[in-house]
This record gives structure tokens, sequence and C-alpha cells, in this order.
């Protein structure tokens, strides 16, 4: 696996689908209305809003992924950082904080690659 | 050799920009081109103390709120410029009396690849607003689009990009120039 990292808006998508080849049908986007990963595509891109999702079903994103890890092995998961603002006032805002630092960290553990961007610029990590 | 800065608040980009803006101009001009706009007497006072601070380290200041290219008018383009900051030069396009202009990203971005064509020897502090756990209304999202646009046409066509935690300068692209 490869897990890509960084802030909102940082080209991470970008530098996924020029560094692996992708192209849109590779890519699972994923925003607050995604309930599960699709997990037959090269690419699973956003993560964290996938993690939004769960905690407003009242699911428990970490569980959830992973038992879908092995089916990740040799995917390209993308996950924006959002753990470096204020504690947000709302508890499902914090709880979403919380999820996201612990789902990147697992997949850290998992990855073989880990890169994060900054303005485009790519950083290996692991 | 043009060099754009990154990083959290009050971690040091503005110490370094200055060092390194120091470093290029050697016995040429130095010009610190200040990009706040004041919105009352606390800015005022703000502002006043940093000209201050700046004119003993020998910049000369240029206020430049928008339109950042009218600052090199009657300039010495072998000088030194430290703009300071992408952040607040982006917020002065976007949001004026007149309202909101969706376009202020590319106009800045199209703006500062202009300046360090013509007046090389720039530093550019930006600020990195991008790793927070909200999500936005449009009109706070588009600005964040925007200053992110910014930042990855400026690291594209800078020599150097830094990022500075902590004080301590982070490399992303050639070289740390002093």
């Amino acid at each position: 696996m490869v897990l890509i990292i960084g802030g909102s808006h940082q080209g991470k998508l970008a530098f996924a689908r020029e560094r692996f080849g992708l192209s849109d049908a590779d890519v699972c986007l994923c925003d607050e209305n995604t309930d599960a990963l699709d997990t037959s595509r090269r690419c699973v891109a956003y993560v964290d809003r996938w993690a939004l999702n769960r905690l407003r079903a009242g699911a428990d994103p970490l569980a959830e992924m992973e038992a879908i890890l092995p089916q990740l092995k040799g995917a390209v998961v993308i996950a924006a950082d959002i753990s470096a603002g204020v504690v947000p006032i709302e508890a499902l805002m914090r709880a979403w904080r919380e999820a996201c630092g612990r789902l990147t960290a697992s997949l850290a553990t998992e990855a073989d690659e880990v890169w994060r961007l900054f303005c485009g610029l790519p950083q290996r990590l692991k | 050799m043009s060099t754009y800065i990154s990083g959290g608040c009050k971690n040091g980009k503005s110490m370094w920009a200055q060092r390194i803006a120091l470093a290029y101009a050697g016995r040429k001009p130095l010009y610190y081109v200040a990009t706040m706009l004041p919105g009352d007497a606390e800015d005022e006072a703000r502002i006043r103390r940093h000209r201050a601070e700046r004119a003993g380290l020998g910049f000369v200041t240029l206020e430049r709120g928008r339109d950042i290219l009218s600052a090199l008018d009657g300039a010495d383009l072998s000088g030194a410029f430290l703009i300071d900051s992408v952040t607040a030069l982006l917020a002065n396009e976007m949001f004026d009396a007149r309202g909101f202009h969706p376009q202020a990203g590319q106009k800045v971005a199209d703006d500062l690849e202009a300046f360090v064509a013509r007046a090389p020897n720039a530093v550019i502090v930006s600020d990195f607003i991008f790793s927070d756990a909200a999500i936005y209304d449009d009109t706070t999202d588009a600005y964040r689009a925007a200053l992110a646009l910014v930042d990855r046409r400026m690291a594209a066509c800078c020599d150097n990009v830094l990022e500075i935690a902590a004080g301590i300068p982070i490399i992303h692209k050639g070289v740390l120039p002093i």
C-alpha cells in the first residue's frame, strides 16, 4: 500500500495520478456521502471524508478500515491531514479529528510507502 | 535566486525571510513589500512598530495591498525583495468594497510569477492554513483553495521552497540559501 497525506489542496491527488499512472476510473473519490470504500479501485482518495460519513452514521471508521485493510494491500490511499488546527467546538468534529489521526497512523504502519505533499511538492516519509 | 516560505503561524517564517533577503541584498537595495492594509488604529500602531524595526535592518518599505507588480516601478530590480505576506495580498485581492473576486488566486499567482521573473532576488512568505478539522463555507474554502493554488504555482516556479517548523527550515526544493 502507498499512503499519501497532506493538508487540503496541496496536490495529493495530482501527485498520485502522475506517479502511479492513475486514470479517473482508477480512483474512488470519497465525500461525506460515501458509505463504503470501493476497494476494487487502484486508488481510494479522501478517506478522511469517508470517516466523517461513518462517524455521522454512528459507526467506527477505524474498525471498518481494519476489516478491509487486506483488500487495500496494493492500493494508493489518500488522506487529508486535518490534525493541525484549533480543537473544534462541535463534538462530532472533535471525534472526526481524532479518528483521522488514528486512521492515518494505522494506514502508515501498514503502508510500504508514505508520502507527504506540501505546496504540490512530494516528500517521502517512509 | 528566489525563495518561497510557508509554515504555521509564529514559527519563524518572517525571521528566516529577513535573514535570506539580507543575504540576497549584499550591497544592493533591500525592499520590504508590505501587503497588509491597516483596518484600524491597532493595525496602524503594529505597522509603525514593524516599520521602525525593519528600518534598523536597512529595509525600504513599499506598501502594496494589491497589484504587487507596481512595487517594482522605479525600484532597482537587482536588489532584494521580501514580500510578506501572500495571505494578506490574496485577501485584499479577493475581498474588497465591491465584493468577492473568485479569480483572485489566478491573478495573484500571475502577478507573483511576473514579479519573480523581473526581480529574481525575491523572498516570498505565505501561511500554511490547510490542516485543520473543519468543513468551511464556500467563500472561506474558495479563499483556502486560491491560497493553495498560489502556493503550488510559486513552489513550482521559485528556486527554493522552505517550510519553517519551530524555527527550523525544512527544505522541500532547492537549498537553504544562507
